[in-house]
């Protein structure tokens, strides 16, 4: 396999066009734009309800060049484990399976059949696009929504800390893991290329930033994705068979606060709770680096 | 070749030799044992199949309608809350039209928890657009799970088909089925292959439906589910030119030749009538049987055809839709209304695994009797055994 190594080598074939119904800047679809480039046309995809189940069109129109079908919220990876029964059974071994759903089809409500997926060694690819709330819904908190975020029903700023679906999706031994991000596309590509090549499940989790929920501007959405990787408070690595391998890692970290700041959803944050995230980053960088 | 099985061991049979390729099941009391049985056939290599091992029902249907979509036969087993659960599946699968079987071994709903038969579990999802079967013993849970096959797959119906039978008095009961040779099933059942999700042909399946389009689907749902009917009819024939069993279409009576009051009623509660019947013809009553087959659709011509002579109809209905009554016996006024001024009695009985004997029938059958003398119009509905 060769892997894609920059941005003149990624195949030019959209296989999900142009006309979508997204928002401008919509880190979700940005997010399934690349990882296709390295999925390739024999790819069925089952989303989930989320935004990015709705954008790719209504009625009888569709920005999909694949199979697509928008499955009820909590079974993504139920859909996708029949998906592949099926196709094993009538012979047909180079199709990718993928279960692509958002925070809450991932880490809540789907979270029932995800386990059950990951823990029969499902032959899928389960792909978290993450943008930190209930963006289809309007934004409410979800399981995987920071603490202090303001999101609709949290309007005093999310009392809890954000679970750790990364630790969580480890314990289940995936054949392959890994975390993304739309800023590094070359990276969130080629770690596409390698999990097509393994079998067994496989789970990526891409930081998929939305301007409306987390308060920024519409032409911020890849800069801020970056700032997350840059602070250290989004680690680039992937792990094969348990083994982790960074992929990236920033040359200097920027300060957590420029991050934050640049985002309406935390603007509850004091500095006593900006340092508290500081110190936490600092924490998680320098285990992750060891 | 004749076997003494039970309903679980007959449904498993059926699932074998209809050589269906994915089984999505979870595991529900008394259902469990069908998917058992079937991973046996799979272990042992008399069955070709990919056994998901879901987590939940939910999952099961969602699994087993992802495996439809991707063009295989795929079947599962629940009832009760396994059913309740995966309800909102059930409104996928008939809205995207895939021919999913499903054995329901009828079971109560909580609460009270109950593990015992009742229809109620079947008749809560009977808006749910899915053809449903009630079965009167193991040998037609057999036979017309393997009609299942064919109805659902059938180009002018393309529905899931639920096929129910009663936990314990059924599932758990031997009695003498006989097996269909394979090489009969399979010119019975050839596999036709409609993949939506197919790499060859890329669709968007359910994207979001406006006002503009939803209720044309639905129109077009509706009228494949009352096609169902007569297609049900159909292959009920076909196959009982195979086997020799006919098991009629959507009704079937039993001593209706002038009959003047009429059990009506599905299930296993068929067979206690049909030996209620002949005692009470032995004693001189006018009494008949209508065995209701299919319940969805509900068969409003042959209903109104059988029973609009009658001087009476019970319907005997072990469900009961809250302040309404009786599922049977509210579609059968709904069927006789402007054709036929029939009164209709309606009994709610046997909720929960109360049992009801053929004595009690007899009870039922005099209570009507009496009744029908005194001129009193029927009561909307009226609860036996309590």
């Amino acid at each position: 396999m060769d892997l894609i190594t920059s941005l003149a080598e990624v195949p030019e074939t959209e296989l999900f066009t142009g006309g979508h119904g997204g928002c401008r800047s919509c880190g979700a679809a940005i997010a399934v734009r690349q990882a296709l480039k390295a999925l390739g046309p024999r790819t069925i995809i089952t989303i989930p309800a989320s935004c990015m189940a709705t954008i790719g069109g209504s009625d009888l129109t569709t920005a999909w060049e694949i199979p697509f079908y928008h499955a009820l919220f909590e079974t993504a990876p139920a859909v996708a484990s029949g998906i592949r029964a099926a196709l094993d059974i009538q012979g047909i071994k180079d199709v990718n399976v993928v279960s692509w759903a958002g925070d809450a089809g991932t880490a809540d409500i789907g979270f029932q059949s995800l386990t059950g997926a990951a823990e029969r060694q499902e032959n899928i690819i389960h792909v978290c696009y993450d943008n930190e709330t209930y963006m289809n819904t309007g934004g409410q908190a979800g399981s995987v929504t920071p603490y202090l975020a303001v999101t609709p029903d949290t309007p005093g700023g999310k009392p809890t800390p954000r679970k750790d679906m990364l630790a969580i999706m480890a314990a289940h031994r995936p054949a392959y893991l890994a975390t993304a991000s739309i800023a590094y596309p070359l990276d969130l590509i080629q770690k596409f290329q390698k999990a097509k090549e393994i079998q067994g499940f496989r789970y990526i989790h891409i930081l998929a930033p939305c301007f409306k929920g987390w308060g920024i501007r519409e032409d911020q959405t890849v800069q801020v994705a970056r700032l997350a990787v840059e602070s250290g408070l989004w680690l680039l690595y992937e792990e094969i068979k348990g083994q982790r391998r960074v992929t990236y890692r920033p040359e200097r970290r920027v300060p957590v606060a420029d991050y934050l700041r640049l985002q309406g959803r935390f603007k509850q944050m004091d500095d006593a709770a900006v340092a508290a995230l500081q110190a936490e980053v600092d924490r998680r960088f320098q285990e992750v680096q060891s | 070749m004749p076997q003494l099985l039970n309903g679980n061991e007959a449904a498993a049979h059926a699932a074998r030799l209809a050589r269906v390729e994915v089984l999505a099941s979870y595991p529900i009391t008394p259902a469990a044992p069908v998917m058992e049985k079937i991973t046996q056939f799979i272990t042992e290599g008399s069955l070709k199949a990919n056994f998901v091992r879901v987590e939940s029902d939910h999952s099961a249907l969602a699994a087993a309608l992802g495996a439809s979509m991707a063009g295989a036969r795929s079947f599962l087993i629940t009832n009760s809350q396994g059913l309740a659960y995966m309800s909102e599946v059930l409104y996928h699968v008939s809205g995207l039209r895939q021919p999913v079987v499903m054995a329901v071994v009828n079971r109560a709903l909580a609460a009270p928890h109950s593990r015992f038969p009742e229809h109620g579990d079947a008749i809560a999802q009977e808006t749910a657009g899915w053809i449903q079967f009630f079965c009167e013993n193991n040998q037609e849970v057999l036979d017309s799970l393997l009609q299942a096959f064919r109805l659902g797959e059938d180009e002018r119906v393309r529905l899931p088909v639920m096929v129910n039978y009663e936990g314990y008095i059924q599932s758990h009961t031997r009695e003498v089925v006989d097996l269909p040779d394979q090489k009969v099933v399979d010119s019975f059942l050839p596999l036709v292959r409609r993949p939506v999700l197919d790499v060859e042909n890329p669709l968007a399946v359910n994207t979001v439906a406006s006002p503009a389009v939803y209720m044309d689907y639905k129109f077009h749902q509706d009228e494949a589910l009352k096609r169902a009917g007569e297609v049900a009819r159909e292959i009920n024939a076909i196959y009982a030119g195979l086997t020799g069993r006919d098991w009629g279409g959507p009704v079937s009576g039993y001593r209706l030749e002038g009959a003047e009051i009429v059990l009506v009623t599905m299930g296993s509660l068929v067979s206690t009538a049909r030996v209620a019947v002949d005692a009470l013809r032995s004693a001189g009553e006018k009494a008949g049987l209508l065995k209701v087959r299919l319940f969805r659709p509900f068969p409003l011509t042959e209903i109104r055809a059988t029973l609009k002579t009658v001087k009476a109809v019970v319907a005997l209905d072990k469900n009961i839709v809250f302040s309404s009554g009786g599922a049977l016996a509210r579609e059968i006024r709904a069927g006789l209304y402007g054709h036929a001024a029939v009164p209709v009695y309606s009994y709610i009985l046997g909720l929960g695994g109360r049992d009801v004997d053929v004595e009690d029938l007899m009870a039922i059958y005099r209570q009507v009797r009496d009744q029908r003398q005194a001129g009193a119009v029927p009561a909307p509905y009226q609860w036996y055994g309590l």
